[in-house]
């Protein structure tokens, strides 16, 4: 009986609380009735128990019959938990990047070092990104456990041929991301064009708010071309949301555009500084900066210069990007296919 | 990367199949209630081998699938779980008897009509 009682000992801790006792009592039961089969009558012996649970087979495993398996996350939710976590992960290494970059143009770091900037932020980045990785799965188990599977299957499998991409995907204009870059293009013309003069630094002091133009004259010569490039880019994303899917004038189009927009920031880069903070609005802000008017003004066109430079990078990129889907890629398929 | 052997392909394959039928096996043998270890020795006693692992286990997710119900009762020594068919088991083994001969049907005709 030891050796049952043991047996049955390590199969229980390996159950889950709810049938333990049930389940345990059960295989009590079959145990001695293969004991009687193997020893009709008589008390068993040693040997033949031994025997009786070989033939039952490793606690471990019997215990595993019992269990059922449940995913933390199952594969209704898997494919949108990827998703949001590669969104999440991708947003805030970005914003971190980010962060540092203008933390250095504003020379925040200056005390401190460079390496020591580069060390600790790294650090404080795997930091965040490990706890944004525990948070969203968490929120994914709670959503697996206590949504009704219903519910689960409607947001994962609603299906019908219709949804089918026929268009190759790559072809297809993502809309979203239109609707956003026309809203930012609507907010820059109306800004630049007709609230010049609102934008700046704004501060509290004694008399309220105190605005200080950050703008100097030298960006009226570059507004009559940003607004045209811009209403053009407006009209081409209009063209594309009606049309779902980019065409060879669309993209030769955004390339023309992308040129242009290059054009313009580079002219605005080499020209001459257009961010300035006059010495007669700085004593509101030095005290809290401890630096002086010309530094802050030439951090504020280092700033700007950089920001520039990433646009003009972007923008190549864009325009390698369109130049291959309508020139050098449809080449070779169509020669691939005269080919055949 | 070694190949796997033949044997052992065909066992793993064979250990599916077997799978799939074992349900239809249990159920067919609980129009009259039995308790786990005479269901395992009425199955072999009739040619069908089954893992001890597997059977035990098997009873009790069908009894919370509700096609099979099952009570402790001592009617000899010792307690023991008896297992017997519930109504929706009854209707869901003859749903699966019709599925079964055709299934045999047409894999027969597929192996052995050519």
């Amino acid at each position: 009986m030891q050796y049952i009682n043991a047996y049955l000992n390590e199969i229980s801790r390996r159950l889950p609380r709810k049938n333990r006792d049930d389940i345990i009592e059960e295989i009590r039961s079959i145990l001695m009735d293969m004991i009687e089969t193997h020893n009709p009558g008589a008390d068993p012996d040693e040997a033949t128990i031994k025997a009786v649970l070989n033939e039952f087979g490793p606690p471990k495993k019997v215990a595993q019959q019992y269990v059922s398996y449940k995913p933390l996350i199952g594969p209704d939710l898997f494919s949108i938990y990827l998703l949001v976590l590669k969104v999440v992960l991708t947003v805030i290494t970005i914003l971190n990047f980010a962060g540092v970059i203008v933390g250095l143009v504003n020379g925040a770091f200056r005390e401190t070092g460079l390496f020591t900037v580069v060390v600790d932020q790294f650090f404080s980045l795997c930091g965040s990104l490990i706890n944004v990785f525990g948070i969203v799965t968490l929120i994914f188990v709670l959503f697996e456990r206590f949504v009704p599977e219903k519910f689960k299957r409607e947001i994962s499998d609603e299906w019908s041929p219709d949804d089918l991409n026929l268009v190759e995907d790559k072809m297809r204009v993502s809309i979203p991301e239109l609707v956003i870059e026309i809203i930012f293009e609507i907010i820059f013309i109306v800004f630049f064009n007709f609230y010049l003069d609102k934008i700046g630094i704004y501060s509290q002091s004694e008399a309220g708010w105190v605005m200080m133009p950050i703008f100097n004259e030298n960006i009226l010569r570059y507004i009559p071309w940003l607004t045209a490039i811009i209403v053009l880019n407006t009209g081409i994303n209009l063209y594309l949301i009606r049309q779902g899917i980019w065409n060879r004038a669309a993209g030769m189009a955004k390339i023309v555009i992308n040129v242009l927009k290059i054009a313009v920031f580079a002219a605005i880069i080499l020209g001459p500084p257009l961010l300035i903070i006059g010495p007669e609005s700085w004593p509101t802000l030095s005290h809290e900066l401890g630096i002086t008017d010309q530094q802050f003004t030439q951090y504020m066109n280092l700033g700007l210069n950089i920001i520039l430079g990433l646009a003009i990078f972007g923008f190549s990129v864009d325009t390698v990007k369109h130049l291959w889907r309508n020139f050098i890629k449809k080449d070779r398929t169509s020669m691939e296919i005269a080919t055949q | 990367m070694t190949e796997t052997p033949i044997h052992e392909h065909s066992q793993n394959l064979v250990q599916e199949l077997r799978r799939g039928v074992i349900v239809l096996a249990a159920l067919s043998q609980l129009h009259e209630e039995q308790y786990g270890y005479s269901l395992m020795t009425q199955l072999e006693e009739r040619g069908l081998q089954i893992d001890q692992g597997t059977l035990y286990p098997l009873l009790r997710r069908l009894e919370d699938q509700n096609l099979l119900q099952s009570d402790w009762r001592v009617e000899t020594s010792r307690p023991r779980r008896y297992y017997v068919l519930s109504e929706t088991g009854k209707k869901v083994l003859q749903e699966m008897t019709v599925e079964w001969s055709r299934i045999k049907n047409t894999i027969d005709n597929l192996l052995f009509k050519n």
